[in-house]
């Protein structure tokens, strides 16, 4: 099958950009194995996109979504394995061994959640450690937990835990919390959450299910530990950038180097969108104008090519 | 077939594979584990993981939207 143009990511920069190709009546593929990307894992309600007082991030993906399925534009979700370059068009190659091409491709695959990278943070993945608050945070009722992250997503993810955990210790690596005022405001409301900066968390330990964080105080270089049954990595995200590293330019956090008039990327025929870019605010807002911008680009690229 | 799907409220991966099994026209019941604490126990007890979304098939435990998985042992016939 041969599309004008597919889309990878079904976040708001995807969607967006489906709505402006089937608007532009390209023949597009939106492929994405779940909707909503960052935005559905928001412990908070998003208060800065317009049109909305206060929405939960699943609220306005589904909105979003529910606009995007009433276009013309084909949804497919599948696990990605490749993206090449073939003559004048992409070939874009999935797990099952299936393919499909396109003469124009948008990338707005997000980001992944960083991960801490010490001992025992994959060994208890599922039993202890999530990076998930909003999936398994709610099975931590009456539970001691660790936040590893002081910034804002940190913060949020505390003030959403304090429904549910006894007893909340954020971990930050730093000197001191990098939440806004705001978030660091409402932390202190009720005296469930206690912030411990200067912590470099060093391993994850227990048994059947995890127990306890052990750290090293940055400043006296102690050894500390916390006894905890959750731990919840929120230290920030990767972009998933690595499936086109081969066709764009990525700076040193691997985001995809664009012109962000345009949207393009170094390979003619490439856009990329969102948080997988090198754009400096990643909000919801700017997300769907990338989304938007990178479609019509797309579009005069194909007219460019059909003469 | 028996078939169970543990959730919690907001959690934004139960939500894609409910929305997956709707399509599908599979017939399942939804138990939100922050309510049924029994039902908390039995699927922490079976996965030994304190994780959703969890899907039980017929007393086979399935962690995540582990789609092979689920597309194998419902018979669901993809589109090519």
């Amino acid at each position: 099958m041969v599309y004008d143009l597919a889309i990878i990511g079904g976040g708001p920069s995807g969607i967006t950009a489906g709505i402006y190709a089937a608007r532009q009546k390209m023949k597009t593929v939106l492929i994405a194995k779940s909707f909503g990307g960052q935005m559905a894992h928001k412990t908070v309600d998003i208060e800065n996109y317009p049109g909305f007082d206060k929405i939960s991030g699943l609220d306005l993906i589904e909105k979003f979504e529910n606009q995007l399925k009433g276009k013309n534009v084909e949804i497919l979700s599948e696990e990605l394995h490749a993206i090449v370059k073939e003559n004048d068009s992409f070939k874009i190659s999935f797990e099952d061994g299936k393919f499909i091409n396109a003469t124009a491709v948008i990338i707005a695959a997000g980001a992944k959640p960083r991960k801490l990278d010490v001992e025992g943070e994959s060994e208890f993945l599922g039993r202890g450690v999530s990076y998930c608050t909003t999936c398994d945070g709610p099975l931590y009722q009456g539970k001691d937990i660790v936040i590893a992250g002081g910034g804002n997503a940190g913060f949020e993810s505390a003030i959403f835990m304090q429904n549910y955990a006894n007893k909340v210790y954020i971990l930050e690596y730093g000197p001191e919390a990098r939440a806004d005022e705001e978030n660091q405001k409402r932390a202190n409301e009720n005296g469930k959450i206690e912030l411990i900066v200067s912590a470099d968390i060093k391993k994850i330990q227990g048994s059947a299910f995890m127990e306890k964080v052990v750290y090293a105080d940055r400043v006296t270089g102690e050894e500390k530990e916390i006894k905890a049954q959750g731990v919840f990595v929120q230290i920030g995200y990767s972009p998933a950038s690595h499936i086109v590293e081969h066709l764009a330019d990525l700076n040193q956090r691997k985001e995809i180097i664009v012109n962000h008039d345009t949207m393009e990327t170094r390979t003619p025929g490439l856009y990329a969108a969102g948080d997988i870019t090198d754009g400096f605010l990643k909000q919801v807002v700017v997300a769907a104008a990338d989304g938007a911008k990178a479609s019509m680009s797309a579009y005069k690229y194909l007219q460019s090519k059909n003469g | 077939m028996n078939i169970r799907l543990f959730t919690t409220p907001i959690c934004p991966y139960c939500v894609t594979l409910k929305r997956f099994l709707e399509e599908k026209g599979v017939q399942f019941v939804v138990i939100n584990v922050l309510e049924d604490k029994a039902a908390q126990e039995e699927m922490i007890e079976k996965t030994q993981q304190v994780t959703v979304p969890v899907l039980d098939i017929d007393g086979e435990f399935i962690v995540g939207f582990d789609r092979k998985k689920i597309v194998e042992k419902l018979g669901i016939k993809e589109e090519d």
